[in-house]
């Protein structure tokens, strides 16, 4: 077949027009959105507590209505997407910087001990229930919002080892690899240069991705109260809080709740979108 | 066959090894004096020289670290501190909780996953697809423990069909032991049914592309038979392992759902034994759920070698 004779695509909408993509951009705007403002204003102090207005029911004054200090509960939602990303962006930072650095030490020694070694303890910190890690650091070091971003960090690490791993090891049997190699580029200077920009999509994708996994990890222990402490607010501490007064205020088990499952849902709607645009074969299997 | 598993067992036994270590590492030597964690700040220094007696501190850690392997084998767990009792008659009480309820949470997401990702496969791109796709989402963002609330707050306080929380004891019954199991094992079984649902469906419309899914719808058989006898069977594999493999997400989310439902588990007694310190609980507990999960893991390897012969060579 000629050129002339090839049949003619059909036209192509942009890959970020598509509906994943755009939700989760929505929602994750909308989150982040919340949290950037927080910094500047909030409807009322996050940790003002005023008795006389406890347990108020979602009103004009109150939109999400006041727990049983009277705090507001829409002023603590804000300040706790703050938190909540904050915990999760250092556990993927972590985990991706970490991580990608050993997966592309472990690509460029392929085969050797030393990516048998990086493999291995990926492996092996995989098997490793993340929840029990957190609880380990929270029973010697005590809670609190950093040992949870370690934990969590730590948990991300093995995805990110064995996703730059398994990427760079395919860059590196490309041809222009080897001409970077006759051009007398040093491993290093060959994974700067070549593999890293060719692997960075893929490691963005799998960190959005982490990203929604670490927010419900984080969320979880501050539920359990190894996570972010008081009277910084936090989603899962409120709604551990909320337990107690949930028959008479169900909002205040709602708000919190619907905050987390909004963010996380965003995180995944947004990496599979990015996913779609990087691959769009992947598209069909999910 | 017999060299892969052998060369399995012993990726398996140093894996156990090394998770002990580690745990070992953190819980008693990283913490300095691990008697001077469990008593606090203000503990009498005859109180802690009996505690560092009794946890056999004076030992050298190698010996300790052998000693509490040897003891875990022959099922000596060591002592509770707070409870004053045997860790193995913890354990061995605690567990008629957490397995029934991981059993009930497992079999829930099978039974609520499957029969999803199938019907999507089915009706690829049909409003079905879409309507379990958006399940799936979902099921994926809501944290089981908040979910566990919504369910308290219908069927506990709307509705007043089971209790809130707590656990009667099998002894009290049968029926009264699972009405306070239903809701935990839901909560916990959602994140699960909408991963099986979605690996279901994409591991279905994969083997409805082969070849002889076409044969036998080419032979006349019905849609019902091709997709139930020929393309079930064959797109099982991966569903069957990621059961295997959600064992260690799911035991995180033990941890939290005990909690939510004040449910007397494992979940629950490692939760309070950090609260009150108790180490020795604690250590053993982590390894515990750690082997679990690193044995769950080994059984889904052997599996996909006994399955698909070509994994054997490849490690």
């Amino acid at each position: 077949m000629t050129l002339a004779q090839a049949p003619i695509p059909a036209r192509q909408r942009p890959w970020w027009t598509g509906p994943s993509f755009l939700l989760g951009a929505a929602l994750t705007g909308l989150i982040v959105g919340l949290a950037l403002i927080s910094w500047l204003w909030t409807p009322y102090p996050p940790t003002q507590m005023m008795i006389l207005n406890r347990l108020k029911p979602p009103s004009g004054a109150n939109w999400f209505g006041t727990d049983q200090f009277g705090r507001d509960v829409l002023s603590m939602i804000m300040v706790g997407a703050r938190n909540s990303l904050a915990v999760g962006l250092g556990a993927v930072g972590i985990g991706m910087i970490l991580g990608a650095t050993l997966g592309l030490l472990a690509a460029i020694r392929r085969d050797g001990w030393l990516d048998n070694l990086i493999m291995r303890t990926a492996d092996f910190t995989h098997a490793f229930p993340a929840v029990l890690t957190a609880i380990m650091i929270t029973a010697i070091a005590g809670p609190g919002m950093l040992n949870a971003v370690v934990a969590i960090g730590v948990l991300n690490l093995p995805y990110f080892a064995r996703l730059a791993r398994g990427a760079a090891l395919q860059i590196w049997t490309q041809d222009y690899i080897q001409a970077a190699r006759a051009a007398g580029l040093d491993n290093w200077q060959i994974t700067g240069r070549h593999v890293l920009p060719n692997i960075a999509g893929v490691l963005v994708v799998q960190a959005t991705i982490q990203f929604a996994l670490a927010i419900l990890a984080e969320a979880g222990l501050s539920y359990l109260g190894l996570g972010t402490q008081p009277p910084n607010p936090s989603w899962g501490r409120m709604l551990n809080e909320a337990q107690t007064f949930m028959a008479m205020q169900p909002w205040l088990a709602v708000f919190p709740g619907a905050a987390i499952a909004v963010t996380v849902l965003g995180f995944n709607l947004l990496g599979d979108g990015l996913r779609d645009a990087l691959d769009p074969r992947l598209r069909r299997a999910r | 066959m017999i060299p892969y598993i052998g060369r399995r067992l012993f990726a398996l036994g140093a894996t156990l090894a090394g998770a002990a270590l580690v745990i070992f590492l953190m819980l008693e030597v990283l913490p300095g004096d691990p008697a001077a964690v469990t008593l606090g700040l203000n503990a009498a220094p005859e109180a802690l020289a009996a505690l560092r007696a009794e946890m056999g501190l004076d030992r050298p850690a190698p010996l300790r670290f052998v000693l509490w392997i040897g003891g875990m084998l022959t099922g000596d767990f060591g002592l509770s501190y707070t409870y004053r009792v045997p860790v193995a008659q913890l354990i061995a009480e605690r567990m008629a909780v957490t397995l029934p309820l991981a059993l009930l949470a497992i079999a829930l997401a099978t039974l609520i996953g499957m029969p999803l990702g199938i019907l999507a496969a089915a009706r690829h791109n049909r409003p079905a697809d879409a309507a379990v796709m958006v399940f799936a989402q979902a099921g994926l963002a809501i944290p089981n423990f908040w979910f566990g609330l919504l369910l308290v707050l219908v069927f506990a306080i709307g509705l007043g069909w089971l209790p809130a929380g707590g656990f009667p004891g099998w002894q009290a019954g049968l029926l009264p032991g699972f009405k306070a199991l239903a809701m935990p094992a839901l909560a916990l079984a959602l994140p699960q049914a909408a991963i099986l649902a979605r690996v279901t469906r994409s591991s279905m419309l994969d083997t409805l592309q082969e070849d002889f899914v076409r044969t036998a719808r080419a032979k006349g058989l019905s849609e019902r038979v091709t997709i139930l006898r020929h393309a079930l069977r064959n797109a099982l594999i991966p569903v069957v392992t990621i059961l295997g493999l959600q064992f260690s997400v799911l035991i995180a989310g033990a941890i939290i759902i005990e909690n939510v439902f004040a449910l007397p588990g494992l979940g629950r007694l490692v939760f309070q034994s950090i609260a009150q310190h108790d180490l020795i609980v604690v250590k053993d507990l982590v390894m515990l759920f750690a082997a679990l999960a690193i044995l769950l893991n080994f059984a889904v390897e052997l599996l996909y070698g006994v399955i698909d012969p070509r994994l054997r060579q490849v490690s």
